[in-house]
């Protein structure tokens, strides 16, 4: 019952522009978003959950913190040169969310749980599009539960690991190229949920009041989708190569992120931290559907996608104004995943660099507030998309994202 | 107080408002030029059934609203082009001369098509074509041929020119009318007709008792003059244009579709061969099963053969009987008797024998492109075209070469996520008929001639989104 729920909520509410390399997403915490994302090697407060597990036993006091994001993105199109077709996504705001919790069961052991959005990818094309028999939209959602522990080994060293469950769907619709009397195209519709299971571990260490370190790893989830349910609207004089009732089977593997992180205090009201990221993107080989029945003399589509591990490199600073006020900004480059040749319209990918802003204010001993604003701008990219069966063509995506938590401890 | 909210709420809704406004990614582009050598202001087109935009064997409204002129002159439009008046059939008589579609498969997967037969603009007798007398553009003319255009008959034999024609200048040649035509630039696709009329007719009617003028390849020095006569026309006054050359032809669907089918029965019921006669007398000829569609003394049947495949190794006349009919003078059932008696005597004919497996019945030529018909079609392609290239060159025209285009896709090409090739239904490029273009095929034989338009003036014009013109429709 609880999965249904979540399921649906990952296909209506909680869809998320892949605004990050491939089609993760970064918005893990709206304090740290507002710091460039960074997070590895210093305290985060509760989103140390997602960060590294190993600074959750850190924690003080017990804590829940309940954000969310809206993704504005768009995605422009232009044909190859000397081609005037021009198209632009029409993509729903995207919402990934946050929730964390943290108990302490005594001084040095933490339990925690956390339930974020760290994948996902929402974009529509629409069907007058000239890569419309490519994709017309996709809609991706991951949802990863992850329960967590973290033991204070020592006053400097702290480790964490947590359970991640992981549960989602894809929904994939695209034009089928044969027009019936009308001249409508065809339609093919893939829809089917998704779980996977991984985990996620840190160590933190702390050796000087200054100075923070930390690594942290998630591992790599296969999201597998069995028994999705394949729909197909054709001309009625080739249904026949389109049956009824076809589910198809698919995974998607979500890519391992191993991080590096720093952190520095020069003074008690500035933090800089630093990151670096490998995310294990070399997973993602292929795109395939299995059918359950024969569609159009196949029983299966497979598209290469040979995705190459990628990095991501963070800086970011806080600084607190007074006691209950702090700055945040930050800045990353996520660098690609996606060789050249391999670029699809369901997530033209490319270089992509972020700027942010972040504002803390706490409201009452117990009660603070964070807000976030990211600014992602993706390098303009043209691309033949041949090795992949993509769309030709120049992509260029911006996306604007604004968040807002609360944090609460007790 | 109010002021206080106000002005924070403006700022607010300013910042939302450029947020989103100011959010949309832009590609920067290239802007559409016309380069600095050509005019587009007055375009014209000259040619035949592809300039016409005839498809799926007859020419009527939806062919002609996506002629490749039709296209072509809306790209020029982005660089100083100026209207385009084709000769468009009216809503009401909107399926012109008739056309075939597509009514479904049969259990074996072969296409079914029907002749539309409703809003025609067949309404003269003697099936003339409602006229069209305003001044025109597009002056493409389903049939005609390099060899035709300074006839002064030629209104009297081809019901599209005849449609065409004003009704003051009846012996106006086709040359005539062009050169009334004022233009800046211009389009010129002619030629096709002067080999492929001999080669859908299987060669059948060169020569021989049922020779006919129209079907017989065109003398390589006629090519040569009439075709210097009319870019000499369309040049006079140094105008700039593009040419096209001619495809070759046995590489369409129309040669391709049902030999493979054909091939397959041989196969299957153990038939090494059959006999077929050759061009337009009654020699006979010995045909192996592995000749069909083989690229090395291959030989090629035409779909005007689907019908009378399947009665391979009957005995049956029901191929002279339907000849009969079309070229009898008279409808009545006597005089069709006596030109079917005639027919069966002139190419000793025993329709009891067994159809296609003995001398006395062979496959009729018209049904068959064997050796010695390809390697005359190939041999006038390669002439006409060497004569295409030479005079386009003489004059600094741009060359949209068709043959070097649709032998370049032989073997299929995909964009955009579709499939295309020459295969009949499924290639998506070429109509019912089996030899004109979809209108998808169109916009993209469009998109060629915009390519090599840009590269001989040094033009930026854009190409069109090839999905947005349909290919064929299915039931």
């Amino acid at each position: 019952m609880k999965n249904k729920i979540i399921a649906l909520l990952g296909g209506t509410l909680l869809s998320a522009s892949a605004m990050a390399g491939g089609f993760q997403v970064n918005l893990a915490s709206q304090r740290q978003i507002g710091m460039g994302h960074t997070g590895t090697g210093i305290y985060t407060g509760t989103s140390s959950i997602f960060f590294n597990p190993g600074a959750m036993s850190y924690l003080r006091e017990n804590g829940v913190t309940v954000g969310v994001s809206g993704i504005v993105s768009k995605i422009a199109y232009r044909a190859p040169e000397p081609g005037g077709a021009e198209a632009l996504t029409d993509s729903p705001v995207g919402t990934p969310f946050q929730l964390y919790a943290v108990y302490g069961i005594n001084d040095k052991l933490k339990a925690g749980l956390g339930v974020y959005t760290p994948f996902g990818s929402s974009v529509v094309w629409g069907d007058a599009w000239s890569g419309r028999f490519g994709l017309n939209e996709l809609s991706l959602t991951a949802v990863f539960i992850q329960p967590t522990l973290s033991y204070q080994l020592t006053d400097k060293l702290g480790v964490g690991v947590g359970f991640v469950y992981s549960v989602g769907g894809v929904n994939l619709q695209r034009s089928i190229p044969v027009q019936n009397q009308q001249g409508e195209y065809g339609k093919a519709e893939l829809d089917g949920n998704a779980s996977g299971l991984g985990f996620n571990a840190g160590v933190f260490f702390q050796p000087t009041e200054k100075f923070s370190v930390g690594l942290s790893y998630r591992s790599r989830v296969d999201m597998k989708v069995e028994g999705g349910d394949a729909t197909f609207t054709v001309a009625p004089s080739i249904s026949g190569r389109f049956p009824e009732g076809t589910q198809f089977d698919a995974e998607l593997p979500l890519p391992s992120t191993l991080s590096l992180g720093i952190g520095y205090m020069p003074t008690e009201a500035l933090t800089l931290a630093v990151d670096i990221s490998r995310v294990g993107w070399s997973a993602y080989e292929s795109l395939r559907f299995d059918y359950s029945k024969t569609v159009n003399g196949a029983d299966f589509t497979e598209n290469a996608r040979n995705y190459e591990d990628a990095y991501i490199y963070r800086v970011g600073a806080e600084y607190r104004v007074s006691e209950g006020l702090a700055l945040r900004a930050g800045a990353y480059l996520d660098k690609t995943p996606v060789q050249d040749g391999y670029l699809t319209p369901e997530t033209p990918d490319a270089d992509s660099r972020g700027l942010s802003v972040g504002v803390g204010y706490a409201v009452t001993d117990n009660i603070s507030l964070d807000a976030s604003f990211l600014y992602i701008n993706k390098k303009e990219r043209t691309d033949t998309g041949a090795a992949s069966g993509g769309i030709a063509g120049t992509y260029k995506s911006v996306a604007y994202i604004p968040g807002l938590a609360v944090n609460f401890t007790f | 107080m109010k002021r206080h909210l106000y002005k924070p709420g403006v700022l607010a809704a300013l910042f939302a408002g450029v947020l989103l406004a100011g959010c949309d990614p832009e590609i920067d582009a290239p802007a559409p030029t016309a380069g600095e050598t050509a005019d587009f202001s007055t375009y014209i087109a000259v040619g035949n059934s592809l300039t016409a935009g005839y498809q799926d064997n007859g020419l009527y409204l939806d062919g002609q609203l996506n002629s490749y002129p039709a296209i072509l002159a809306e790209q020029l439009q982005l660089v100083g082009g100026g209207d385009f008046t084709q000769p468009l059939f009216t809503q009401e008589q909107k399926n012109g001369s008739g056309y075939l579609r597509l009514t479904g498969f049969s259990a074996q997967g072969t296409p079914i098509t029907a002749p539309v037969t409703d809003q025609l603009a067949v309404t003269r007798p003697n099936g003339l074509l409602t006229k069209y007398t305003g001044p025109i553009q597009n002056l493409g003319v389903p049939d005609i041929r390099v060899a035709d255009i300074t006839s002064t008959s030629y209104s009297s034999a081809n019901p599209y020119y005849e449609r065409i024609t004003p009704d003051t200048a009846p012996n106006q040649t086709y040359l005539e009318r062009v050169a009334a035509t004022d233009h800046t630039f211009f389009s010129m696709w002619l030629g096709n007709n002067d080999v492929l009329l001999y080669a859908t007719s299987g060669g059948a009617f060169s020569g021989g008792v049922l020779n006919s003028d129209f079907r017989t390849i065109t003398p390589t020095n006629t090519f040569d003059a009439n075709y210097a006569a009319m870019l000499n026309t369309l040049t006079a006054d140094g105008q700039e244009g593009i040419v096209g050359t001619i495809p070759g032809v046995e590489a369409v669907p129309f040669f391709t579709t049902v030999g493979p089918v054909l091939k397959q029965s041989l196969d299957a019921n153990g038939i090494p061969g059959f006999v077929a006669l050759t061009g337009g007398g009654r020699d006979r000829i010995q045909v192996a099963a592995g000749q069909i569609n083989a690229p090395q003394n291959g030989v090629l049947i035409p779909l005007t053969a689907s019908a009378y495949a399947p009665l391979l190794a009957q005995p049956t006349g029901k191929y002279w009987r339907d000849l009969a009919r079309q070229v009898s003078p008279s409808k009545d059932a006597l005089v069709v008797r006596g030109t079917l008696l005639s027919l069966l005597a002139a190419y000793q004919i025993d329709t009891t024998q067994m159809f296609g497996l003995s001398g006395g019945n062979p496959w009729p030529s018209a049904l068959l492109l064997d050796m010695a018909e390809i390697s005359n079609i190939k041999a006038a392609t390669e002439a006409f075209n060497s004569i295409i290239r030479a005079q386009a060159e003489n004059r600094g025209l741009a060359i949209f070469d068709a043959n070097q285009f649709f032998t370049a896709i032989q073997g299929g090409f995909s964009e955009n996520g579709v499939a295309y090739s020459p295969a009949y239904i499924s290639g998506n490029l070429f109509s019912l008929d089996g030899v004109h273009p979809t209108p998808r095929g169109y916009a993209i034989i469009a998109n060629e001639m915009i390519k090599a338009i840009n590269s001989k003036y040094n033009a930026k014009i854009p190409t069109v989104d090839v999905t947005q013109y349909r290919a064929v429709l299915f039931p």
